[in-house]
């Protein structure tokens, strides 16, 4: 497969990809180096004590103090998610309504690349986008054994792996919606914002009895919603993160094969 | 050898009112065609029909004898395409553009590449965003032409171009063109048409209007014939009977005569009132042109070639 359209869609996100990923990086290291202070401080769990709706509402659940409970409460469970989401929505939202929008789309879509081509490439740029900030907190959680901050690796390796599979699945429902309308805001709009609700469905079932029942329907459930960090990635967890990957995806072909370009 | 473009009844919806309906026209090839029409007339969306981006309501429109939807790969491959509102990546320089563009092509014919940069002294190291509307129209004739394409659909080529690129770009037309490739571009300009196009099609409110060679609508186009009598003439009877004549001003011995087609019979009804002098001014396109972008379409004006 040619990756020429991928690598130029790339190099355009080239400042963004590293911004984000220092930023993230830097934000990482902090937390990482601030257990040490904070890992004896057990008013810290209190705040989680009785399942409150607050701690649940950022993400957090069990103990604070704990290496997993801190790193979830503090990364993977918010901060993590969210600036891979930023990423790969609006790449996603970009990548076919936001260049047609613009007009430099029209550029790559009369080369003698089919659709089906260009759009793999946009998928293949999109599943690059969702590795850095992944991929540099899971070397920066490595580097936590320095600071008492022990996790098993296999684990850690398991939620990096859900977190880029979270941020491909959204990203992929952005360009999905992108291509079937031709609109960069309506795919931002609807990706984000069921990407929220994802996020609130995984962290208020932990709280609220009624939403249990819905978690199964909320990708950050699957990703990061359930002691990822302890137990691994499920082989079930992994199975609806690649399911809902490749519904999108074969949905953003759909669309894309037969909407009008600019 | 196949027409370099055939539309055939194409129609391409937006809603009521809005895009081309049922489109025939046959473009041949080894030419220079040129699309015209007023803004908004649909010429932007026939081409992007050509180009595979756009998918046909009905009809079909076909191109070196393959389908523009389902066989667009191939025929892109074939075809050079500049946009009308060409929109390159701001913040890449041209080198940049045209380096990537290049390998996703892989059939660009470097040193024709390179001889394009140099005949329109196009920028290539500052970003698209600082380069002039002018500036980026050169970088997009360069990404048409550089992979020596059968095919160029170039849609208001000449935007932004200052009068000495028109020139280059016109000698770069007829070159191609003596190569027996073919180029089919729009322009709501009558005179760029005019001064590179071999064929024409008009198309007004989503229609075709007419389809005729530049030489056959001068013929068609009004010219005016003005006359010097001898004696005063008591009124333009004798010429407003004429089919395709209209006295357009009498006052004594002068007459000014609007003629459509073939002067002969103005000429022959002339005589026998002893004309002493006569001025014919050239077949004024302009005019025609007007009024078909003016005139709701009669049926009848569709002279297919």
């Amino acid at each position: 497969m040619h990756s020429d359209v991928a690598r130029l869609d790339l190099r355009l996100r080239r400042r963004s990809i590293l911004g984000y990923t220092m930023g993230l990086a830097a934000y990482a290291w902090l937390i990482v180096a601030l257990y040490p202070t904070f890992r004896h401080d057990t008013s810290l769990d209190a705040l989680t004590k009785g399942s409150s709706t607050l701690s649940a509402l950022l993400g957090a659940s069990g103990s604070f103090t704990t290496p997993d409970g801190w790193m979830n409460a503090n990364l993977y469970a918010n901060f993590v998610p969210l600036f891979v989401l930023l990423m790969t929505i609006g790449y996603g939202a970009s990548a076919i309504a936001g260049q047609d929008e613009e007009g430099t789309l029209s550029s790559i879509a009369t080369l003698p690349i089919s659709r089906t081509s260009l759009l793999l490439q946009k998928a293949l740029a999109l599943a690059i986008l969702s590795l850095p900030i992944p991929a540099v907190t899971f070397l920066v959680a490595l580097i936590g054994r320095d600071f008492q901050l022990r996790l098993a690796t296999g684990a850690l390796l398991g939620t990096t792996v859900a977190v880029v599979l979270l941020g491909l699945d959204f990203g992929l429902l952005a360009l999905a919606v992108g291509s079937g309308t031709g609109s960069r805001g309506v795919a931002l709009g609807v990706a984000g914002t069921f990407a929220a609700a994802s996020y609130v469905t995984s962290s208020l079932a932990m709280t609220v009895h009624w939403m249990r029942p819905l978690r199964y329907a909320s990708l950050f459930y699957w990703s990061v919603g359930h002691r990822q960090l302890i137990d691994g990635l499920s082989p079930s967890s992994l199975l609806v993160l690649l399911g809902a990957g490749v519904v999108l995806g074969i949905l953003a072909l759909g669309g894309f094969r037969h909407i009008d370009l600019h | 050898m196949a027409d370099a473009v055939t539309l055939n009844d194409l129609t391409k919806s937006f809603g009521p009112d809005r895009g081309v309906s049922h489109l025939t026209l046959d473009v041949g090839p080894g030419q220079v065609f040129g699309f015209l029409g007023p803004n908004g007339a649909g010429k932007s969306t026939t081409i992007r029909v050509v180009m595979g981006l756009y998918r046909p309501t009905s009809g079909s429109a076909t191109a070196l004898g393959l389908d523009c939807w389902s066989q667009g790969v191939a025929l892109r491959r074939r075809v050079g395409y500049l946009p009308g509102d060409l929109t390159l990546f701001p913040r890449l320089t041209g080198r940049e553009i045209l380096d990537r563009l290049t390998k996703a092509r892989d059939d660009v014919d470097t040193r024709l590449r390179q001889q394009l940069i140099d005949r329109f002294h196009a920028q290539l190291d500052r970003p698209v965003r600082t380069l002039s509307k002018g500036n980026q129209q050169k970088l997009g004739l360069v990404l048409a032409f550089m992979h020596r394409p059968e095919l160029l659909v170039l849609d208001e080529p000449t935007s932004g171009l200052d009068p000495l690129m028109q020139d280059e770009f016109a000698t770069l037309l007829e070159e191609t063109v003596a190569e027996g490739r073919t180029v089919f571009l729009s322009s709501h300009d009558l005179g760029e048409v005019q001064r590179v196009a071999q064929q024409v099609a008009i198309i007004r409110k989503g229609r075709l209007v007419t389809v005729d060679t530049i030489e056959g609508l001068r013929n068609r186009a009004p010219r005016t014939i003005e006359l010097r009598f001898r004696r005063p003439l008591a009124d333009g009877s004798a010429f407003s009977a004429l089919p395709g004549v209209r006295v357009t001003s009498h006052s004594g011995h002068r007459m000014v005569l609007t003629v459509e087609g073939d002067v002969g019979p103005a000429l022959a009804a002339a005589v026998p009132l002893e004309p002493v002098d006569v001025v014919a001014r050239p077949a004024d396109l302009d005019e025609l042109f007007r009024g078909f972008y003016a005139q709701p379409h009669r049926e009848g004006e569709l002279h297919a070639l």
